[in-house]
């Protein structure tokens, strides 16, 4: 009998705590598991977006024609997403930890510097470009500086080297203050006690960094990774108010491609292939990144 | 059951439907319900001359006259292009729509005005027509062929009449270069560089392949042998430093404000600049004249153009008496037109001429044209190319002359995106 009251007891509370997990269900189905099921299914085909024109079903039509990508549209935008990808996610993860490391001891200048260091996060992507765009433009604050000094002008923004360069800075700059947030926090949870004990051994700041703070930090820099990853690989908003994507296609990423190009063009069906593969691209590359810092973060905790 | 273990349930189900009922609540319902009072809403575009104010002023007159309340509204995404097919999508599309002309897509979704007969007397009526039936109406036309120029950098370049021929504006450039002008000819980036293209080729083109959208959709002609003489010139000035790879990097409005500092000498740009002109008056002489051809003896050409202030009505309006009212008064009061004049200039025969002394340049010009034609990236009518984005493309494309891609090169791209656009 006793059993038995256990049990039920077992179950009611099973049912209550899976009834309460709905409204996070709901919303969670609601607003990502329909929307992306709707996109895989748009991405099979035809439609341009409007509801009194149903979409006509083309198979892998949309998929094939990304794959030959007939007149060399999606192609250079790969490549520009993961030069950006690539490029930024060190950027951004070095200027983060090493703002980090000089930042870690909580005085008052450190407290208004980390403030400083993040406020670029706190701005729309949209106006970082505009803003960057009127500093170094060919006719922007930079190069005015310049002229007025009687150099050269720097092509920041005119030449298709100089502008993907100058994206990437951008970028960085509008992005490492959350990771810089992120390593902040890590360094907070590193033992200070053992980075004592390797300073009594003997240890130079250098030894110190490398034998404790770093692995210690693995799990951090795991999750600093994959999010500005993930991040970079779907940077729209600073190319349009950078350089819209030029000069000619030099700046045009993925996410621009499909934002800018197909949805713009009420080509749903053909956005929705190019999204759903740039989605599948950015799942495998966080699975592989996860594996790879596995034994890195297996290191953590033996230092932990 | 315990009866808390009921309780906490019953709870936990109610919490659980709480989302659910939430979005049931901010789901719309009927799309036309907000017009159900007899209200006619205008998406429009709004600009630094078309403010939300002046459209109010422009409707009171209508408002006053027919008792129909008129909702302006900008556009919700960056452009009118933008955002009305994204209302369409959502079900709440405006009833009456300006700026923008039908594309393939939106076509279906419009009103045939075809049977109203104020409809077929409007401007531009014709070229905007497919098989004679119409879905955009319009108060003028907005030049597109016009290359501004600055008198007094001419006169000091010892150029004493306006280029006609191609030969004669590559020796006017040339001259203007060696009298040290920072920029012979200016262009600007984004979707300045493509219509910039556009437009100085405008009267040639349409000489050399007259109706030439139809024969590349016919197959007759290829999208890149109708553009390789363009780029070519254009490749050539590149080459000659009259325009440099700053330009496209450089925004329409720095542009402008460039040529109204007396930095450039020649800035191709459609009609609408004559209202920037007046707005800030340069302290030189500024001319006007059109793009060139080949041979003096055809110029000046026929002129691009593009009808001003288009008015589209959506066929699902649930007021479709009020809307198409409300645009029969746009495109037929004279008072309504006027005012329209005053907020952006065009032109239209019979029109008073501005009191902006530039517009009335323009007007000049335009009287003297053979012929209006329309632009490539026209979307509708029986010379629409039928493709999407051609402008776009073609911006992006011919960029690359400014990067150093041979011109042949882009209008093998050219063609190549047109044979894959047509497809899908």
């Amino acid at each position: 009998m006793a059993r038995t009251t256990s049990s039920r007891r077992g179950f009611a509370g099973s049912l209550v705590s899976g009834l309460m997990t709905i409204p996070a269900a709901a919303v969670y189905t609601g607003l990502t598991v329909v929307p992306v099921g709707f996109a895989v299914y748009y991405s099979f085909t035809q439609y341009n977006g409007i509801p009194s024109q149903p979409p006509t079903w083309v198979g892998f039509e949309n998929y094939a024609r990304i794959i030959q990508d007939p007149i060399g549209d999606l192609r250079p935008a790969v490549v520009v997403t993961a030069l950006i990808a690539v490029a930024g996610a060190f950027l951004v993860n070095g200027a983060a930890l090493g703002l980090a490391l000089l930042l870690r001891r909580t005085t008052p200048f450190n407290t208004f510097a980390r403030v400083v260091m993040f406020y670029p996060h706190v701005l729309s992507a949209l106006i970082v470009g505009f803003l960057w765009q009127a500093i170094l433009g060919p006719q922007g604050a930079v190069n005015n500086l310049l002229e007025s000094r009687g150099a050269s002008s720097l092509p920041f923004l005119a030449d298709p080297d100089w502008a993907l360069t100058t994206l990437i800075v951008v970028i960085v700059w509008a992005q490492f203050g959350v990771q810089l947030v992120l390593y902040l926090a890590g360094l907070q949870a590193v033992s200070p006690e053992l980075q004592e004990a390797a300073r009594l051994d003997g240890a130079g700041s250098v030894q110190v960094f490398r034998h404790v703070t770093w692995p210690a930090l693995a799990p951090t820099v795991t999750v600093t990774i994959v999010t500005s990853v993930l991040s970079l690989l779907k940077v729209y908003d600073v190319v349009l108010g950078l350089t819209n994507g030029g000069p000619g296609d030099a700046t045009q990423t993925w996410a621009y491609e499909i934002l800018a190009v197909s949805f713009a063009n009420n080509k749903v069906g053909l956005a929705c292939a190019q999204a759903v593969l740039l989605v599948l691209v950015a799942g495998i590359l966080s699975f592989t990144i996860i594996a790879l810092r596995r034994r890195a973060e297996e290191g953590a905790e033996a230092v932990g | 059951m315990s009866t808390s273990f009921r309780r906490r349930a019953r709870g936990a189900a109610a919490l659980g439907f709480v989302p659910v009922l939430a979005l049931a609540a901010c789901s719309t319902g009927d799309a036309s319900a907000d017009t159900d009072d007899g209200s006619v809403r205008m998406l429009v575009n709004i600009t630094d001359n078309l403010t939300q104010a002046k459209w109010e002023e422009l409707v009171k007159p209508f408002e006053d006259e027919s008792g129909i309340d008129v909702k302006i509204e900008g556009p919700s995404g960056q452009s009118v292009a933008e955002s009305f097919p994204a209302l369409l999508a959502a079900g709440t599309a405006p009833d009456v729509i300006q700026s923008i002309v039908p594309g393939p897509d939106t076509a279906p979704e419009l009103l045939d005005l075809t049977e109203y007969d104020w409809a077929s007397d409007t401007p531009m009526a014709d070229l905007y027509s497919t098989d004679g039936a119409i879905n955009v109406v319009g108060v003028g036309m907005q030049a597109q062929s016009l290359m501004f120029y600055n008198a007094d950098l001419f006169e000091e370049a010892g150029i004493t009449e306006p280029p006609a021929t191609w030969d004669e504006l590559d020796a006017a450039l040339a001259a203007l270069d060696d009298a040290g002008v920072a920029t012979p000819i200016a262009f600007a980036s984004d979707w300045a560089t493509g219509v910039q293209v556009q437009q100085i080729w405008h009267p040639q083109q349409n000489l050399t392949t007259p109706g030439w959208q139809q024969s590349v959709a016919d197959g007759s002609s290829t999208l890149g042998d109708q553009f390789q003489p363009v780029l070519e010139h254009v490749a050539g000035w590149v080459e000659a430093g009259y325009t440099t790879a700053d330009d496209v990097a450089t925004d329409s409005g720095t542009q402008e404000a460039n040529f109204i500092a007396g930095e450039v000498g020649i800035y191709p740009m459609g009609s609408w600049f004559s209202t920037t002109l007046a707005a800030s008056p340069p302290d030189f002489e500024v001319g006007v004249f059109a793009p060139p051809v080949d041979d003096a003896a055809d110029a000046p050409g026929p002129m691009g153009a593009t009808i001003a202030f288009p008015y589209m009505v959506w066929d699902g309006t649930a007021n479709p008496d009020g809307a198409t009212a409300l645009v029969e008064y746009l495109v037929t009061s004279d008072e309504a037109i006027a005012k329209q004049a005053e907020m952006d200039s065009f032109s239209r025969e019979g029109l008073e001429p501005s009191g902006n002394e530039y517009a009335g340049q323009v007007q000049e010009l335009t009287d003297s044209a053979p012929s209006y034609v329309v632009p490539g990236n026209q979307t509708v009518g029986d010379y629409a190319l039928p493709v999407a984005g051609f402008n776009p493309k073609f911006t992006e494309l011919a960029q690359g002359l400014w990067q150093g891609r041979p011109p042949a090169d882009v209008a093998a791209d050219l063609t190549a995106w047109y044979e894959a656009e047509k497809l899908g």
